[in-house]
């Protein structure tokens, strides 16, 4: 049988075996998943990238089949799928609902595959509706308080991107007479500029809901903080990014391939301001996944502003930032898990110190935090540098600084991470918190691995890159292992970058630890200079409500305007006008009867126009 | 040159340079409770430039290197005082500042103020006077210069060695006492 | 260039910018004293400083964090000033400055402020935490105009390259403060930021926060801070010289620019009191952004 169509097998047929192995045992049910994860990543790897299977259904031709693009991020995928479902076996241990839990897991990885190798607009969109509803059946997992208004935005904001992506289909359905991709892309430059830019608006806004593009991203924060974390990672590293999938398909292949750059330049500025929104509201969050899921808002930002801007560094930057996004975010939403599961809560004015306590989170939290900011030298930075250099080069000067307001305000933010989570003065409350168990701890550790390596030798990861955006239309892709070029001509040597810091580190780390060797001892940090005043037991002079009150206070204007405020300003505009509306249904026989004669009334006023 | 230093000498040449920049490079926690704490600022400031003397203020005491008790100290405020010397680092001198700190001064037959600092923590130099001068004071810090040169400001190794010592002489006037411990 | 040959440059050149930052922070309490009408200590009292630091005999650390966070910083320092071009078309003194550009710069610059953070917050004490928050979000402050300035003379020369932009202004025999006045505005008036200088002192802040984000930190650890801030300083220093002064054909032409540009902040800084956080980022954003937004409007068109 055909690999491809194996893989979804493996998936749609694992997850319905999952249900009824979790009834009869729950070891054999964790067993099984994550053998199925990782033999999806197995079969993944063994997929002929030509090879295609098309069915002929009802008239339809469908076919299934990766290419080089949609590859690259079926490597995601493939690659994060089994780490999460790894992880997930001791995060959910002892949850109920397991079965029905991990058939929903699989059934999204599976639909991911499915969107990735869909060639036409049909199988996509079955699969998009798939995935959509099994994920949000996750969010509302749960059965938290409050819960059913978190997936009722979810799955409004969802309804409202598959109307839209399913108008755009009948319209190409009608338009061109045929629901394949490939033709589409095709006979793109052949349709009139309306159907042009109906179809592509559509498809960009069924799109843009699971990029979280700024006025469709109301939904992700809170969606994305709902879910189980093991979810999350996934959801937020790998299910976001087939939103950006599909954004790349419509800008570059239909608008920019046909000379059309005005569009994705909109985008662009769509995805800045995403950037700095997400990242000042996810500086003021006293939730990690909550902060997490705004900063997972802001990032996909950065990648949708590369897309838009369309250039042959600046679309490289964003499927390196959308593939390096899905580690370290993957990274961070575990690590915030293993906290959870650990401490019992993820708000920061609970946590304090947990460094000594759960060291391994800790380094993975630490390298994906700097992966996040962007400082070199792991990889985060080689992201954000092709970013900025291809838009600096390219004169979209204004995307620049709010790119680099962003990412500097990003800083914030990451720092509030570390700090809230892991750093502080300690408590007695947490003196019993142990690591996370080695199935999560592992994930962990291997996806902050790779940050690390891709970082000094990015050209591991350049590799398949170069080959999707070849397979986008982009030519003379040139890469190499450690040095980065711009269109300028400039260029940074990663190696040297990592041999400066990582040399200097190692001199004077040797150094300060064998200066006065026997003088150096550790104290508690309830030994802190407090103006002489000994700390009681029971004080804790850690420092966690209103962080950055002195930075909310300068950006206080931004917070104004929220989208979610606008959003709900129309919606009660629409309740009003309904309300309005109702009023005329009075159920009194007597008023309906006065509105026949006011129409009849009406009708004979303006029959002189009408006959 | 067949002349090799042996280690002893070695050692000294280090003590010596190691010396050379402690007493050169005076940064003072001034714990200020006393009325002496109003000399501090003219010390400090233009018309009498301790600074000149590489005499400058620290803000905690894990930076600073003497600890300058202006005045009398009463029983609740020596634990703060015990507190600030043992949160500073080795080597650490103390300058007892005024005439309270040597014998009471005033408040010799007060029933909650220390008579004789050196009991508690070890002071390496008494400025008398009540109050002292800014003159006084940075005659104070020459001769402690002086000493931390010719390697006999060693209060805190005194302190160290003679830890339980000083340990009683302090729970004898602290009934609370609720210190964390120091694992030295 | 023999491998022996580049290690001794690299070496000289930290060695140098070691000795020349700490002379110049003597200085500055020098002047600071002489505007203050007073004597002041001698020029190489902070070498005694470090000195002392060093030798202390007992050290405490909260933490491996903490005992890791000045190696961030001397990381940092160290590797910004490899990266930045010194002497004008030497090929001793050329260190790294061909393996890097200007993105690269800015956001190592930031590098060992996030790694001290870290040890600061490790120590428990909230006033580290205080000072970490505000020096974060007053970085969020200067950065804006600072980068605003850097992108429009990288636009205007087509280049984000150090060594080119110095090259440019040497073949020219101009500085690009002449050529891009607003930028330079911009970049001159974030400088005291940059350097956490008064007004914008509010990380250190000693009477407010006793000292901020080290006010744990003593002994080596200390030492081995002063010693980064030292090299970082005139890293900092020679960078700015680069971008808007031209850069140096010689040590002796960037020690000269150097100083005379350190003094800008240190003359603004003795006459000024301290500002709030908040007001802080207000006045980073009023003026040097209005520069910065000129600058770049007539670097765009």
């Amino acid at each position: 049988m055909n690999t491809l169509v194996l893989l979804l097998i493996l998936f749609f047929g694992g997850g319905l075996i999952t249900y009824f192995a979790y009834k009869i045992s729950k070891i054999i049910g964790d067993i099984l998943i994550a053998l199925i994860g990782l033999t999806g990543a197995y079969l993944f790897f063994q997929i002929d990238i030509h090879s295609l299977v098309s069915i002929k259904l009802a008239g339809l031709r469908l076919g299934l089949g990766f290419n080089g693009f949609s590859w690259i991020f079926g490597l995601l995928v493939a690659i994060l799928s089994p780490l999460a479902l790894i992880y997930s076996i001791p995060y959910m241990k002892g949850r109920e609902r397991l079965e029905w839990f991990y058939m929903l897991f699989l059934f999204v990885i599976g639909a991911m595959f499915g969107i990735l190798m869909a060639r036409d607009w049909v199988s996509l969109f079955v699969f998009w509706e798939i995935m959509t509803w099994s994920s949000y059946l996750i969010v509302i997992y749960s059965r938290g308080k409050g819960l059913d208004k978190v997936g009722l935005k979810y799955i409004f904001f969802s309804a409202v991107g598959a109307y839209s992506l399913l108008t755009a289909i009948v319209l190409i359905g009608a338009t061109i007479k045929s629901l394949y991709i490939g033709d589409l892309i095709n006979f793109f430059g052949v349709l009139s500029l309306k159907n042009q830019l109906l179809i592509g608006i559509l498809l960009i806004i069924g799109f843009g809901v699971k990029a979280a593009v700024m006025p469709l991203h109301v939904w992700a924060p809170d969606a994305y903080s709902s879910a189980p974390m093991s979810f999350t990672s996934l959801f937020s590293g790998a299910m976001s990014k087939m939103g950006i999938y599909g954004l790349i398909l419509v800008v570059i292949n239909m608008y920019l391939n046909h000379g059309i750059s005005s569009v994705g330049h909109w985008l662009a500025w769509f995805g800045a301001i995403t950037a700095v929104m997400g990242t000042f509201y996810a500086i003021i969050q006293d939730d990690a996944k909550k902060l997490l899921a705004w900063s997972s808002v802001a990032q996909l930002g950065y990648i949708v502003t590369g897309i838009g801007v369309g250039t042959k560094l600046a679309v490289f930057a964003a499927i390196f930032l959308a593939l390096l996004h899905g580690a370290f975010k993957g990274t961070l939403f575990m690590a915030v898990g293993a906290v959870e599961r650990q401490a019992g809560t993820t708000k920061f004015s609970e946590l304090r110190a947990l460094i000594r306590k759960m060291p391994y989170t800790f380094i993975s939290t630490l390298i994906a935090v700097i992966a996040l900011a962007g400082i070199p030298p792991i990889a985060g930075f080689i992201g954000k540098w092709m970013l900025y250099e291809s838009l600096i080069t390219d004169g979209h000067v204004w995307l620049v600084v709010l790119l680099f307001l962003a990412s500097t305000a990003g800083f914030l933010y990451s720092y509030r991470i570390l700090f809230g989570l892991f750093l502080g003065q300690e408590e007695d409350d947490y003196k019993d918190v142990k690591e996370a168990p080695v199935l999560m701890t592992i994930p962990m550790l291997l996806m902050a691995l790779f940050l690390v390596v891709a970082g000094t030798l990015p050209g591991f990861v350049f590799k398949p890159i170069a080959q999707s955006m070849e397979a986008l239309g982009f030519a003379d892709i040139t890469y190499q292992m450690s040095i980065l070029t711009n269109s300028w001509g400039d260029m940074v040597d990663m190696t040297y970058v990592a041999m400066a810091l990582g040399v200097t580190f190692v001199v004077f780390l040797i150094v300060i630890t064998l200066v006065n060797r026997r003088g150096t001892r550790y104290v508690t940090t309830k030994d802190i200079h407090t103006a002489g005043e000994p700390p009681s037991e029971d004080d804790n002079y850690h420092f966690a409500l209103d962080f950055f009150k002195p930075f909310e206070r300068a950006i206080a204007p931004v917070f104004k305007y929220s989208m979610t405020r606008i959003y709900n300003v129309i919606g009660r505009g629409v309740e009003d006008f309904f309300q309005f509306v109702r009023r005329f249904y009075t159920g009194n026989a007597q008023t309906y009867a006065l509105y026949v004669v006011i129409f009849f009334a009406i009708l004979l006023l303006l029959a002189k126009q009408i006959f | 040159m067949n002349y090799v230093l042996n280690d002893r000498e070695s050692a000294k040449i280090v003590e010596f340079i190691k010396n050379f920049a402690r007493k050169n490079s005076l940064w003072v926690l001034a714990y200020g409770t006393g009325c002496g704490a109003i000399e501090i600022p003219p010390t400090m400031t233009s018309r009498y430039d301790a600074e000149r003397f590489s005499v400058r203020g620290a803000a905690t005491p894990r930076q600073a290197d003497v600890l300058l008790i202006t005045g009398y100290l009463s029983v609740k405020t020596l634990k703060r005082v015990i507190r600030s010397y043992e949160q500073m680092q080795d080597p650490k001198y103390v300058i007892g500042f005024g005439s309270c700190t040597i014998n009471g001064g005033m408040y010799w037959d007060s029933y909650n103020t220390i008579k004789q600092l050196d009991l508690y923590i070890p002071v390496d130099v008494y400025i008398n006077g009540c109050m002292p001068r800014p003159e006084a004071v940075l005659a104070g810090f020459a001769k402690l210069q002086e000493l931390i040169g010719r390697g006999q400001a060693n209060g805190w190794r005194h302190y160290k060695e003679n830890l339980e010592w000083y340990r009683q002489n302090q729970r004898k006037l602290i009934k609370n006492w609720k210190m964390p411990d120091y694992n030295w | 260039m023999t491998f022996w040959q580049t290690l001794g440059a690299v070496l000289l050149t930290i060695l140098i910018a070691f000795i020349s930052g700490l002379f110049y922070m003597g200085i500055r309490r020098k002047v600071i004293a002489r505007i203050q009408n007073r004597y002041g200590p001698p020029l190489h009292q902070n070498f005694l400083d470090v000195m002392k630091l060093w030798s202390k005999e007992s050290n405490i650390h909260h933490g491996i964090m903490q005992h890791l966070a000045p190696l961030w910083m001397i990381a940092m320092g160290v590797s910004t000033l490899l990266f930045i071009p010194i002497v004008y078309n030497s090929t001793f003194w050329a260190n790294f400055t061909f393996k890097g550009d200007l993105i690269l710069l800015l956001y190592l610059m930031v590098f060992g402020s996030l790694g001290f953070a870290l040890g600061a917050g490790q120590t428990g004490n909230p006033n580290s935490a205080i000072g970490v928050t505000r020096g974060l979000s007053q970085m969020v402050g200067f950065e804006i105009p600072w980068v605003m300035a850097l992108i429009a003379v990288m636009i205007q020369y087509k280049t984000t390259s150090l060594t080119d932009l110095v090259a440019w202004q040497q073949q020219h025999h101009t500085w690009i403060a002449f050529q891009q006045p607003f930028a330079f505005l911009a970049a001159l008036l974030v400088i005291p930021a940059m350097f956490r200088y008064s007004p914008y002192d509010i990380v250190i802040a000693p009477s407010e926060l006793a000292s901020g984000p080290p006010s744990e930190f003593g002994g080596k650890y200390m030492g081995l801070m002063m010693s980064s801030g030292s090299i970082f300083m005139f890293a900092k220093l020679a960078l700015i010289v680069d971008i808007f002064l031209g850069g140096a054909t010689s040590w002796l032409w960037m020690i000269i620019k150097t100083l005379s540009l350190y003094m800008i902040p240190v003359l603004w800084s003795a006459i000024n009191p301290r500002y709030r956080t908040e007001q802080a980022i207000w006045s980073l954003w009023r003026w040097p952004l209005i520069f910065a937004v000129l600058g770049l409007i007539i670097a765009s068109v």
